[in-house]
């Protein structure tokens, strides 16, 4: 393989852990715009464990991410009083505080930004997509699930259900917060290099213009959003420089007239169903 | 089991509710009239902790109610319709009686990967015994806003009803019904009493009270204006003042 | 030395305040958030900055340059806000997201990624006020922002338009019922928003002297924790919080580590979120 073509493998694999991360706080109807903040924690985190403590990758990532999911609950308990707008700002206000922090922070290079994390390989990439894809998918067909989606619908009825509302607003906020985290580590390692502006607001932007676009009623809206806007440019390739005008305008169409995104509820539904038709008249 | 004591609550100026006392015994019917705005969604809304009162107590089983969050409420035992149908509009039919078994069901991480464990089963029995009794088992797979209204209004108790309750909150269950429909939701209220629930009624179809209550609490502005039994209520000047003098107005 | 610093900070203030005003009308007219306002704000600081470079006397281009950040105000509530008026809340806030980004790369396309040079054409003079230095540049970014903020103030409480407004930002239904062409008030809230962020991209742009495409992400930003400060919907709320900010800013600056300054304003953004919403002047009903 091309280095040029794991490259692009690479990065949109972390990108549909970004999208993923997006989508997990979008399932309680939060929206996240901040979730670059936690990339940064666990890309950080893990990468000053492996470079200065010597402790091995996985486990570093895995600690980066634990380290931003506890921000996620730092995040997710007081985020339970803000509804629409004020979380959002909220979210945008913590990812700048990170950024900034991680802007002036010697240990991790300041300014200068971190250099030295290494170890990222495509199969690991893919095997943390792997591991997420199929968690969604079993959360999707759970009784968790469920309550997640009744939360989404209607909150106030959820609780009148019995449903604990708060521990799961908090608690994808917590889920969302690892991914990111996770994408965060995997990012630095393979980066070699990481700097405070990686972890910027257009991160975040874009991880939610992929679920977004890609449909944000269900996972595999993220994926395939993370995955169109991660191929598009190597499509696009004469129109290079204009790539982020047509995501803007692209996003704004989408907006007016398919909202729901590219991937419906439905469409996953009926795709469930048909598989389902075809696995039995097989094994009749 | 259900003590209203001092009820009252305000919004801004408002007072929707004022000192409202009275108690729901174990294993009745009861009826709470009035006309519109009287505050009595406003009451199921304070039982249920949807709202926290102004003042007063609400006792059920003899613990408090007024602090406790709206699910710790519903796990006490505690269900409700509302008065415009609110379904889970993205599910279908079984899942809305399903998510209200969740909480029994221990919905936690767990549940992942727990798909046919015996308690699994045993909770899927359950609710498709409901959803039989209902009326609702052939509808099961459809999306809950395409059923019809009469049908809709049975899900909500259906769903109400997977909570295992012991005391049920309906709110105008028979409104927007024609007489048909209305005959069978009383007969399915008295099943359900049969089941041993307790059940608290707000309603304005006349039949659906007379044909059902034990016993009737009239709210009028927010004040509990009479309470009795369904005939004493009808020959009440009061209660008769405060919907004819409405009509006038 | 302190009151130098007061005075730097009410310089920068006033630009803040600017964008926070656009911000606070919009949020109080529809409840919904502008995230592309911060580059709209950009866009007038480079229409002023090309109008500069063509030797256009500084009124005038702060002129040119308002009314087109006003129009590209105006596109933004054709395309994002319009058609998604019975959506879900999130629909128009992603939509001004990806608004916001295509703004910045046409942006960079059309003026580079690298800084640009605000010319410099007018004469800088010198003041000297007892201990204070004042340079011409912030007395005419002052001024204008204050007549500015004046303006604004005066015609939303007196005029005819500036009621409507108000109304409609109170009960759309209510003020359509009562003839207000809500469709108007809208677009013309969005021109007036959009003008103002322009001015201040202009009067930022004689700040700093030179400017980025991606200087709205964090002015932006900082207009909204100003928005926030004063409280959302208020007007004036959103006039003291641009100063307040301004003015912490640069006594950070000057007597603290510059690298403190956005950390101490987000966190004052973080507490006012979670504790007082409202801010120092709004009213909103807390969600309980």
């Amino acid at each position: 393989m091309s280095v040029y073509l794991e490259g692009v493998l690479a990065l949109m694999g972390i990108n549909i852990l970004m999208a993923l991360s997006v989508y997990a706080i979008l399932t309680t109807d939060q929206l996240s715009l901040g979730n670059a903040g936690f990339m940064a924690i666990g890309a950080y985190t893990s990468a000053y464990l492996t470079v200065k403590s010597g402790v091995p990758i996985f486990p570093a990532i895995i600690i980066g991410a634990v380290a931003a999911s506890a921000f996620g609950i730092i995040i997710g308990v007081p985020a339970l009083r803000l509804k629409g707008m004020y979380l959002v700002m909220a979210t945008l206000g913590f990812a700048e505080m990170v950024r900034t922090f991680f802007l002036n922070f010697e240990p991790t290079g300041g300014a200068y930004g971190f250099r030295g994390p290494s170890g990222t390989t495509l199969n690991m990439i893919y095997g943390w997509v792997l591991v997420f894809l199929v968690f969604f998918w079993l959360l999707g067909r759970s009784r968790l699930g469920r309550s997640l989606d009744a939360v989404q619908d209607d909150e106030e009825v959820a609780r009148t259900m019995g449903l604990d509302v708060t521990l799961l607003k908090v608690g994808v906020f917590c889920l969302g917060a690892f991914i990111a985290g996770v994408a965060g580590g995997l990012y630095a390692h393979y980066m070699f290099y990481i700097e405070s502006n990686n972890f910027n607001f257009l991160i975040s932007a874009m991880a939610v213009l992929f679920v977004i676009l890609g449909g944000k009623n269900t996972f595999w809206g993220a994926v395939v959003g993370a995955i169109i806007f991660s191929v598009l440019p190597e499509t696009l390739r004469f129109m290079k420089d204009w790539r982020l005008s047509l995501y803007g305008a692209l996003l704004v169409s989408m907006m007016i007239f398919r909202p729901s995104g590219i991937i419906t509820k439905q469409m996953v539904r009926a795709f469930a169903d048909q598989s389902e038709k075809i696995l039995r008249r097989r094994n009749d | 089991m259900l003590e209203i004591k001092n009820i009252s609550k305000a919004f801004g100026g408002l007072r929707a509710l004022k000192k409202v006392t009275f108690q729901v015994p174990e294993k009745q019917v009861c009826g709470l009239i009035g006309p519109n705005g009287a505050g009595k969604t406003t009451l199921f809304n304070l039982i249920t902790g949807i709202l926290p009162p102004t003042e007063g107590s609400i006792k059920y089983l003899g613990s408090e109610l007024t602090r406790l969050p709206a699910n710790e409420i519903a796990k006490m035992g505690i269900a409700r319709t509302f008065q415009n149908i609110r379904l889970f509009a993205t599910m279908t039919v079984m899942e809305n009686v399903m998510v209200a078994q969740n909480f029994r069901a221990q919905a936690t991480i767990t549940s992942l990967v727990r798909f046919s464990s015996a308690r699994e089963k045993r909770f899927q029995e359950e609710a498709n015994t409901l959803l039989k009794k209902m009326g609702l088992w052939e509808k099961r797979r459809e999306q809950s806003v395409s059923l019809a209204y009469g049908e809709q209004r049975r899900l909500e108790i259906a769903r109400a009803l997977a909570l295992e309750p012991r005391l049920l909150l309906l709110d105008e269950p028979a409104a927007g019904m024609n007489e048909a429909e209305t005959e069978d939701l009383l007969d399915r209220i008295h099943e359900i009493r049969n089941m041993g629930k307790t059940i608290l009624l707000i309603e304005h179809d006349m039949d659906v009270v007379m044909g059902i209550c034990d016993y009737v609490h009239v709210l009028n502005f927010g004040e509990l204006i009479a309470q009795g039994t369904p005939s004493e209520i009808q020959a009440n000047e009061a209660v008769i003042e405060a919907y004819l003098g409405r009509e006038e107005g | 030395m302190f009151l130098q610093q007061l005075i730097n900070g009410v310089m920068l203030g006033s630009t803040y305040s600017l964008i926070a005003i656009g911000y606070t009308l919009v949020m109080g007219l529809l409840q919904l958030l502008n995230i592309a306002h911060g580059d709209v704000f950009m866009f007038g600081a480079f229409l002023g900055l090309s109008l500069a470079l063509l030797n256009m006397p500084l009124y005038l281009s702060l002129i040119i340059a308002m009314v087109g950040a006003g129009i590209i105000s105006v596109l933004i509530e054709r395309f994002c806000f319009r058609p998604l008026r019975k959506a879900h809340f999130l629909g128009p806030l992603v939509s001004t997201v990806a608004f916001g980004i295509l703004l910045q790369n046409v942006a960079t396309q059309i003026w580079g990624s690298e800084p640009s040079r605000f010319p410099q054409t007018t004469e800088v003079a010198q003041f000297q006020l007892g201990p204070v230095l004042i340079s011409s540049i912030q007395i005419i970014i002052v001024v204008t922002s204050l007549l500015l903020m004046v303006g604004i103030d005066q015609f939303v409480k007196r005029t005819r338009i500036g009621r409507a407004m108000r109304a409609t930002s109170e009960n759309p239904q209510t003020a359509g019922l009562l003839g207000v062409d809500i469709d108007r008030v809208i677009v013309g809230t969005f021109f007036v928003s959009g003008a103002l962020a322009g001015a201040a991209g202009v009067l930022t742009a004689l700040v700093y002297l030179q400017i980025i495409p991606f200087i709205g992400i964090r002015q932006g930003l900082i207009g909204m924790v100003a928005m926030v400060i004063g409280g959302l919907g208020n007007l004036r709320g959103a006039m003291i919080g641009g100063l307040v900010i301004g003015i912490i800013e640069v006594m950070n600056d000057a007597y603290l580590t510059a690298g403190y300054r956005d950390m101490i304003i987000f966190g004052l953004f973080f507490l006012f979120l979670m504790f007082r919403p409202e801010g120092l002047f709004g009213t909103i009903e807390r969600q309980s």
